[in-house]
């Protein structure tokens, strides 16, 4: 898993604001935005829900994405994925 | 094959009608197919006009989104005939696109999914 350092220098081909939705909005969100991700890209996804940032791992996990990581903000959650399928 | 999720829905009371969609957009979400089925009170989600009706606040969409994103995403949404004459409700009351099943249906589909989940 990538360090914070290190996230913070990715440039996401997609940022997704699911900041005013509760779970399973920030979900939803994810996986329609991942597919207008290029194979390998990036997505970071912006959600002030904090079991999204247990449940966007997992779904990346099963679904065959790798999850490299998340960011605390003050309120939010910046949590990166990288499309693999 | 794809992993299965059935969901029993017999509620029309918010917190018990919500819920259902809620993780049935999960399951879809990590490439499970869902089946829903509706029977008692929970026919009124899927009755013409009865989800607008059905209102929890603080959900993220209303419930008519709800049944549109599982059914773009493939679900199967089955009315309980055996219900139809204790809650008056006919096949033509219902949304377009539902199915009507009988307890076998029901039976037969759980038997055979992954995840069974009731509210009622």
């Amino acid at each position: 898993m990538a360090t914070p350092e290190e996230l913070n220098q990715l440039t996401a081909d997609k940022k997704v604001d699911a900041r005013g939705t509760p779970c399973p909005g920030p979900l939803l969100e994810a996986k329609r935005a991942i597919t207008s991700v290029p194979m390998g890209g990036v997505m970071e996804v912006l959600s002030a829900d904090e079991s999204t940032n247990k449940d966007i791992p997992r779904w990346a996990n099963k679904i065959g994405h790798e999850y490299l990581g998340t960011i605390e903000e003050p309120g939010y959650w910046r949590i990166f994925v990288k499309r693999g399928k | 094959m794809a992993k299965k999720m059935v969901v029993f829905c017999g509620s029309d009371e918010p917190q018990k009608a919500f819920p259902p969609f809620m993780l049935g957009v999960g399951a879809q979400a990590m490439d499970m197919e869902l089946m829903m089925f509706f029977t008692m009170n929970g026919l009124n989600i899927i009755r013409k006009g009865g989800a607008e009706k059905i209102k929890l606040e603080g959900a993220p969409k209303t419930l008519l989104e709800f049944i549109d994103i599982v059914r773009e995403g493939g679900a199967e949404l089955v009315a309980c005939s055996a219900a139809f004459s204790i809650v008056g409700c006919k096949e033509e009351d219902l949304i377009e696109g539902v199915e009507c099943g009988g307890v076998a249906t029901f039976v037969d589909e759980a038997e055979g999914a992954d995840i069974v989940l009731t509210f009622c």
